[in-house]
């Protein structure tokens, strides 16, 4: 008789991911480092569901009638607050992880669409600067190419704490990408591998930080927004801590954030994934009375129309992309930006690679990409009665699967029940 | 010359108060600043400040071009981010005192605390007493002089930029990622004149150099695990 052999299941711990990590630690002795956000799949907007208009409420006319769009952000102190004609902010990508051109592109796009872009880590590229709608500039723990003239020619300025794909970590930029240029900026060696200062060496904690923003409205005149950027973690504290040390306003970003180099450790297992922690803040704010007067900006994976629709329903001002505006310029998300080898000039500092970044094109494929996201908003906006944008509210949102009602506190499908800690919704649908 | 009893100026902003003084005269002297944070943080243009107390946080921050002398001592953090200018501290200062400095001279007549020019990038930091440990850690460009004894670590990772100690043991006190190195002349002119310029009574010749590396990399702590079993062994649990 001929033996017969049992096929075992497919691998399920020890798929060939995992043996090709070990295999890695085996051959160095050290982690690994990655561009572009976490693959883990992480509870997401995905999981909510917005309310059409019916009986209820009349719909807006998809094509003949306006929703507005306009957004002011950053008044809660500052006398100038930012005005965009779309809730859309570049995330703060900085010249060294991506190109010049890819920067000028960038920027170009903000013009034509009426959003803000941040300048990111490294000081801000002239070239930027002059092309950009509305600017915003960071302030880093490494502070590397930032002056007082940096917080002069800022419409915004952020704080950076960290970002969602690895916080609790400085800045990495890799020697590959570390140019006579980008060295001449950052004020660095030419090719060494950069990590930069963890923590900032102006103010040790919170405490401090009060001081300091009185240092920092006495210097912008009490008129630029001051932002902070944070990664989503101890959402709540943070949040309470922030509104405290008196900013106009939060950046707020989840754990599938991208990056331009991260330890995969980092950008896989540290922080809270973008749906949950927005709850948390918008919860927070609330519950410190300044959701009003006090912006909200969310970042981590948003990459259309509906997330931002429900971003801003369940309570953002704003969103922040980096990731799907690298891929409106062609980025494929290899996941090798660290490498500085991207094949279509965004993600690298090789002459030959920049050279094949058409500027002109990209930054128009990027203004397309915010048209197009922002009209895929405003079209969900409608259906669900709205004449603006940001009139979408929770109540507008229900949820898909029993974690993202429990995450959200947003009622399931098909029910009225909420499972978890309230955001405004009873369990017998006292709405 | 123009005076500011600082505990009488109520709800009205020190600084501005400073602004106005200094457009009627080129030196102004502040009394009774009780400690107050960010005294001439953000201050331009030409003159001199004259701060006949001790002084809180951020004093003279994005300094830029005033002179600002406070006869007593700073909390953490005095000179920030300054552009250039003199903030010249007679006795002693908090921690993290030049972060971040761009540009211009802080000169220390007594002690600094830990941290001193952490990133700074430019400019020149004088302290004459002894700094605490990881002076200049990460800076990016600038001079530290340390006349007194340097702590711990000084200079860990720094990329560019220089720090200058006469320290006998400075050997043994640097940071990662830095040597020690012999002052070259144009750096024993330069010394000298800054401690002409401040009156400082030291000999440029007797300062040694602690450079960042030039291998293009930085060694990191990851893991090393010590083995060193015989000293491990007064972890093991007594039976
Ligand atoms: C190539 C690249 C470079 C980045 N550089 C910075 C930076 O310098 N400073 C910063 O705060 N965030 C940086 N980030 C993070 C973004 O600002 C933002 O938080 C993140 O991209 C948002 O997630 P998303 O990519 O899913 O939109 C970078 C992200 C990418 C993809």
């Amino acid at each position: 008789m001929a033996e017969v052999r049992a096929i075992d299941r497919p691998k399920s711990k020890w798929r060939k991911e995992t043996l090709s990590e070990i295999d890695y630690k085996a051959t160095y002795g050290k982690y690994r480092i990655r561009g572009c956000a976490s693959p883990r799949q992480f509870p997401h907007f995905d999981d909510l569901m917005i309310m059409p208009s019916q009986l209820t409420r009349m719909p807006i006319d998809t094509y003949r009638e306006d929703c507005e769009t306009r957004t002011v952000l950053g008044g809660r102190f500052a006398t100038k607050p930012l005005v965009l004609e779309t809730p859309i902010m570049i995330a703060g990508m900085s010249y060294g992880a991506l190109s010049k051109e890819a920067k000028i592109a960038l920027a170009k796009a903000t013009s034509m669409v009426g959003a803000v872009i941040s300048n990111g880590e490294g000081g801000i590229l002239p070239e930027e600067l002059a092309n950009s709608y509305r600017q915003s500039i960071q302030m880093l723990p490494s502070r590397m190419g930032f002056t007082k003239r940096s917080l002069e020619v800022a419409d915004m300025i952020e704080v950076l704490y960290g970002i969602g794909a690895k916080p609790g970590l400085s800045g990495h930029l890799m020697g590959a990408k570390i140019t006579a240029d980008i060295a001449a900026m950052r004020q660095i060696p030419i090719g060494i591998d950069l990590h930069s200062h963890p923590r900032t060496g102006d103010a040790f904690g919170a405490d401090d930080m009060v001081v300091k923003m009185q240092q920092l409205r006495e210097i912008t005149n009490w008129e630029t927004p001051i932002f902070c950027k944070i990664a989503a973690g101890r959402v709540r504290d943070d949040v309470k801590i922030a509104i405290k040390i008196g900013f106009d306003g939060i950046i707020l970003d989840g754990c599938q954030g991208g990056t331009g180099a991260a330890p995969v450790m980092a950008s896989d297992h540290l922080g809270i994934p973008t749906m949950p922690a927005l709850v948390q803040a918008v919860r927070t704010m609330e519950e410190m009375g300044v959701k009003d007067e006090m912006s909200l900006i969310i970042s981590g994976g948003i990459s259309d129309g509906s997330e931002l629709a429900k971003a801003l329903a369940i309570g953002a001002d704003a969103v922040a992309i980096g990731t799907s505006a690298m891929v409106a310029m062609g980025c494929r998300v290899c996941m090798d930006c660290q490498a500085g080898k991207c094949a279509f000039g965004i993600g690298t500092q090789d002459p030959e690679l920049r050279a094949r970044l058409d500027i002109d094109k990209a930054a128009e494929r990027v203004a397309n990409y915010i048209k197009g996201m922002t009209a895929e908003a405003i079209l969900l906006a409608k259906a669900a009665g709205k004449t603006k944008l940001k009139n979408l509210e929770r109540e507008d949102l229900r949820a898909l699967t029993l974690e993202a009602c429990a995450m959200t506190g947003i009622p399931l499908v098909g029910s009225d029940f909420v499972i978890g800690e309230g955001f405004g919704f009873t369990a017998s649908n006292k709405i | 010359m123009g005076y500011i009893d600082v505990s009488k100026l109520g709800d009205a902003n020190l600084n501005s108060a400073i602004r106005e003084k200094l457009a009627e005269a080129p030196v102004v002297t502040l009394t009774k600043v009780n400690a107050m944070h960010n005294v001439c943080a953000g201050l331009s243009g030409d003159g001199e400040v004259i701060i006949d107390d001790s002084t809180g946080l951020y004093t003279g921050s994005f300094l830029e071009g005033l002179t600002v002398r406070v006869k007593g001592s700073v909390g953490w953090y005095a000179g920030d981010d300054m552009m250039s200018g003199e903030l010249i501290v007679e006795k002693n200062t908090g921690c993290n005192v030049g972060s971040y400095i761009c540009g211009g001279n802080i000169v220390i007549y007594g002690n600094t605390g830990s941290r001193v020019g952490y990133g700074m990038k430019g400019g020149n930091i004088i302290v004459c007493g002894d700094a605490g440990r990881w002076g200049g850690i990460m800076a990016m460009g600038g001079n530290l002089i340390v006349l007194g004894k340097i702590g711990e670590a000084t200079g860990e990772s720094m990329y560019l930029g220089k720090i200058f100690t006469r320290d006998p043991e400075a050997e043994s006190k640097m940071g990662g990622n830095v040597f020690l190195d012999a002052i070259e002349a144009d750096e024993v002119d330069a010394l000298t004149e800054l401690f002409e310029q401040y009156g400082i009574d030291a000999d440029a010749k007797a300062f040694k150099v602690i450079r960042p590396m030039k291998t293009g990399r930085h060694a990191y702590q990851l893991f090393k695990p010590q083995l060193e079993p015989e000293k491990a062994k007064k972890y093991q649990v007594k039976g």
